[in-house]
């Protein structure tokens, strides 16, 4: 019976997990760029869902397309705002660009958190779940919104491949994370790839900030955890592989999971913490990374 | 928390009153466990106590200021803003600050500077020990609002009245934030709940930042108890809101300090129903005369309910205002000496502060006839009061997903 | 350069002097606290600016120095100037722990192990609250002093010689080669320098002063909390500092340090978006005057 619990909770967590860690991945395998700023955007499209959900009264679904579209808008700002000027500024050294876009990320992400607490306070809230009841799993009572999660975030992984793999648009995304400057010669606008990765990216962090929200709960005190939980799957899993990052998230959603269940809730993220230590120092290059 | 500075700008007029309040707001920061609304529930209150205070002529004829500071959720903030209120802009006293670890900081500095300190949230048993410990030198310092160990006297009192003996219920099981709070909290919870009739199954503590209370109910549940009694204050959203998406079979009840602001249906959409805690006070209950008049003063001026911190600060202005009148004078000893003789019916109920031979020295006094606090309980959107039985409104209700013990019913 | 060192030298003894004036207890607490944080981003900028190490948890130093000395005092009772001590040395320890493997990696992956030490290091002294005091924080019954004045001679004496130290160290042989090792590794290892070492070295110095600093830290708050030191928060405070001041001069993050605690404070009436506003700037001068206040002002003078 514990083992089933831990089997299920652990698979929610995880999924979620790899939701909220591959847009990150993916922003880094396409532009080179760790986005500090991704707590933020996730918070973000969390709390737009709930405000125009639950504190105006729009309804699960309306709230939960805001919330994505705040995503959207959020990364496209993000991009357009911070990294694009850090990226093309000829007041910084080429070495130091890549330290000053970490930095400029790490600035912006703590603006949104201050400017959202100050609109929202960190009050912690709920995006209302989208789909509710519970539903008996192997003799274990689970939320059917936990479910919800797990579906949608495989059909998100699998669309995602699909669009890299069978579109034109994705292939020219595969392309610009391995070689750009191949591709421009090809006669293709890097810019309009860049705005491409940006926007999926935006999608993606929005369903994982709403659904994030909404098992979870959120708040933009989340934010620094947040963007350090995504940081440390996706170097885990190999910086700038998706395959990598869903393996790392079911690692680290597992281990947080027996951990909480068989030693002690308190004791929770310590030993994922300790894994990415470890792995650090002995496979930097994490468990599928390329680099 | 908030951090009152009343300080006086016009220097022509008679001095006037200074009271700092210090205000803890929640700045930015990796710690998820600080809830703002607290914080401005200090300011709040306090606003209002000036306003009422001076309508009414003010404090032996002269109007009382107050000045708000925000110490950022920060002991190194707050001792700053401490230092300075104190000694550039001369305050009387100091009111405020609702998380511990800053209340305990700018106590040793109350101590050092010899102001008088009142203390209007917080509920960690070492404030009033600490005063304990060397009262004639640290008698500048008053905890007005409870100790742990008293928070747990109340759930017990409430647990005895309402959930066994009406309900029926027998076992218990614990479910605490691993905060510095909640230790005394457990301990006191684990010797008056057997007093009370429900057995103590088990003790679960849970990391502050834990966003997952799977584990936690799944563990709970297991051991079949009757009710969960809560120790939360720095969490309340999420396991408020998971323990009704999983249709967790255990009433909850105890101390959920977030439930009792009236923000929180709609930030749990909803999934507060049924879940019951120690409150200071309920809508549409009278604990005393002032309440209900404050309660809508607060309402109208701010458009929520008050936090348990406003009727806290409300009360401990006035509180200080007496005293003041009392000494006649604004100089330290002078206040304290005066403090300590209070016994001023507020919104909370009889208050008075304890002295040097009881353990909790300067803090309030516990007990009916003085404060209690009360218990609420969400019932279709609303908060209902039902503990104490003289002053509760409805019967407990809980949603259909908990199971309740059989009544013990003659028939 | 030696006239910057000159104007440096007299706005020091400007601001030295201040204290002795009828300046408020307050205004005298602010400064001490400036000088606390230009300390730690003085250390920041010897790995940033120089070996071009981004380290996004200078609060790990800051919160092992800050706690060892706090710890040896509460448990131990040990003299004050030994508990700073200790302090110290441990954080070294912990620091070179973290550095040596760490440095071996190439691009963001030392970045990242400094926030996991950060967060490591908040767990752990919230799980073992009984000895650490948790989030509530470690009272000490010692203190450097009561008086204003001499606490703030306390730390105006530490920024001094941290700052001359750390100039000193970056202006010489080893710190010509630890730029080098941050702005062309390849070219430098070609040259024959084992560049991690180098950047092990500049780390210990790092920590050195930061642990250094937080340890005296404890005993003029009174308190080792971790939101006070170990906290991200106290991380970024470090980096906006640094990076504001302007990057690989060691004083700019002086000046970075007097403009954020100094418009911390006169921002305060606006609460919380005071951070929002510090940060918006920070930002600001990386899109548009990425070298920073000292490093424009220099520009200026040089034009």
């Amino acid at each position: 019976m514990l083992a089933v619990q831990i089997l299920i909770d652990g698979f929610a967590i995880s999924a979620l997990y790899a939701l909220g860690a591959l847009g990150f991945t993916l922003i880094f395998g396409v532009s080179g760029v760790l986005n500090l700023a991704h707590g933020a955007i996730l918070v973000t499209s969390a709390m737009v869902a709930w405000y125009v959900g639950t504190d105006s009264g729009g309804g699960a679904f309306t709230g939960a397309a805001a919330g994505v579209a705040a995503g959207v808008v959020t990364a496209f700002v993000t991009y357009g705002l911070v990294v694009r000027p850090i990226q093309r500024s000829k007041a910084i050294p080429g070495v130091e660009r890549e330290l000053f876009v970490l930095t400029g990320t790490l600035l912006w992400g703590v603006m949104i958190q201050i400017l959202l607490a100050d609109v929202f306070t960190t009050t912690p809230i709920t995006v209302e779940q989208l789909v509710s009841g519970t539903i008996d799993i192997f003799g274990v009572r689970t939320a059917a919104n936990e479910v919800f999660i797990a579906v949608v975030s495989w059909a998100v992984l699998g669309l995602l491949w699909l669009l890299v793999n069978r579109t034109p648009a994705g292939r020219r995304l595969l392309a610009a994370s391995i070689n750009p400057r191949a591709l421009t010669l090809v006669g293709v606008e890097l810019d309009h790839v860049h705005l491409l990765a940006w926007g999926i990216y935006g999608v993606i962090a929005g369903i994982a900030g709403v659904l994030l929200g909404s098992f979870l709960g959120t708040s933009s005190a989340y934010i620094p955890a947040l963007t350090g939980t995504a940081f440390a799957i996706v170097v885990l899993g190999g910086l700038g592989s998706v395959s990598g990052t869903v393996i790392a998230a079911y690692v680290v959603g597992y281990l947080e999971t027996l951990t909480a269940y068989l030693v002690s809730p308190s004791w929770r993220a310590v030993p994922a913490l300790i894994l990415l230590l470890a792995v650090l120092y002995f496979r930097p290059q994490g468990i599928l990374g390329r680099r | 928390m908030r951090l009152f500075l009343l300080c006086s700008r016009a220097p022509p007029l008679p001095p006037l009153l200074r009271l700092p309040a210090l205000t803890l707001h929640r700045s930015w920061s990796a710690s998820p466990h600080r809830w703002r609304p607290f914080g401005a529930a200090i300011a709040n209150g306090a606003k209002l106590a000036v306003a009422d205070i001076n309508a009414k002529g003010g404090v032996d004829g002269r109007p009382l200021q107050l000045v708000i500071e925000d110490d950022q959720a920060s002991s190194a903030s707050a001792v700053s803003s401490f230092q300075r209120m104190v000694k550039q802009d001369h305050v009387v006293a100091v009111v405020g600050n609702w998380i511990s670890e800053v209340a305990l900081a700018l106590e040793p500095w109350a101590t050092r500077l010899h102001e008088p300190y009142l203390i209007t949230g917080a509920a960690s048993n070492d404030i009033s020990a600490y005063v304990h410990k060397d009262y004639a030198e640290r008698k500048y310092t008053f905890h007005a609002y409870f100790p742990s160990a008293f928070l747990a006297a109340g759930v017990c009192a409430a647990s005895h009245d309402v959930l066994s003996t009406e309900l029926n219920m027998k076992t218990a099981v614990i479910i605490s934030e691993d905060a510095a709070w909640t230790k005394p909290l457990d301990t006191s919870l684990n010797q008056c709940l057997p007093d009370s009739g429900l057995q103590v199954l088990k003790e679960i503590r849970f990391a502050p930042d834990t966003t997952d209370f799977t584990p936690i109910f799944q563990q709970a549940e297991s051991l079949n108890p009757d009710v969960i009694i809560s120790g939360w204050a720095h969490v309340g959203v999420q396991p408020t809101v998971q323990w009704a998406n999983q249709k967790v079979p255990l009433a909850l009840a105890g101390i959920n300090a977030q439930a009792g602001s009236s923000a929180f249906w709609k930030a749990t959409n909803g999934a507060t129903e049924g879940v019951a805690t120690l409150n200071v006070a309920a809508p549409d209950v009278a604990t005393t005369p002032l309440t209900i008049p404050f309660t809508n003063e607060y309402i109208k001026a701010y458009g929520v309910t008050p936090a348990y911190s406003a009727y806290t600060t409300y009360d401990a202005i006035y509180v200080l205002a007496a005293a003041i009148e009392r000494a006649n004078s604004t100089a330290p000893d002078a206040v304290v000496s005066a403090l300590e003789k209070t016994d001023y019916v507020g919104t909370q109920g009889r208050l008075q502060f304890l002295g040097p031979d009881s353990q909790f020295t300067h803090a309030l006094r516990f007990g009916p006839g003085f404060v209690t606090g009360v218990v609420i309980q969400w019932q279709n959107g609303v908060q209902k009061c039902i503990w104490p039985l003289n002053l509760a409104n409805a019967k407990p209700e809980f949603p259909g997903f908990v199971k309740l013990p059989k009544l013990a019913s003659a028939n | 350069m030696k006239k910057q060192l000159i104007i440096a030298a007299l706005v020091l003894v400007v601001v030295g002097l201040v204290p002795l004036t009828s300046v408020s207890d307050y205004i005298t607490g602010v400064l001490t606290m400036v000088c606390f944080y230009a300390v730690f981003a003085m250390s920041w900028d010897l790995l940033f600016g120089y070996a071009g190490e981004v380290n996004f948890g200078p609060s790990f130093l800051i919160g092992v120095g800050a706690y060892g000395a706090g710890l040896a005092d509460a448990d131990l009772g040990l003299p004050v100037a030994v508990c700073i001590a200790i302090g110290t040395l441990a954080a070294v320890l912990a620091g070179l722990l973290l550095a040596i493997p760490a440095l071996r990696l190439r691009g963001p992956y030392f970045g990242l192990i400094t926030l996991v030490a950060v967060l490591l290091l908040q767990d752990m002294i919230e799980i073992f609250a009984d000895t650490t005091g948790g989030e509530i924080g470690l009272s000490v019954p010692d203190v450097l002093a009561v008086s204003a004045a001499v606490n703030f001679y306390y730390a105006f004496g530490l920024m001094v010689i941290a700052g001359a130290i750390l100039l000193a160290v970056a202006n010489s042989p080893f710190g010509l080669i630890l730029q080098a090792a941050g702005q062309d590794p390849v070219e430098a290892q070609a040259l024959g320098f084992n560049i991690v070492k180098f950047k092990v070295v500049a780390f210990a110095i790092s920590a050195f002063f930061s642990g250094l600093a937080g340890a005296m830290l404890v005993f003029y708050l009174g308190t080792a909390s971790v939101s006070a030191m170990v906290d991200v928060a106290v991380g970024i405070q470090v980096i906006i500092a640094a990076v504001l001041g302007g990057r690989r001069t060691i004083i700019g993050p002086v000046l970075g340090a007097a403009f954020l605690v100094g418009a911390g404070e006169l921002l305060r009436p606006v609460g919380q978006m005071s951070g929002f506003i510090v940060a918006a700037l920070a930002l600001g001068v990386i899109l548009l005057v990425p070298d920073g206040l000292l490093g424009a002002l220099r520009g200026r003078l040089r034009a």
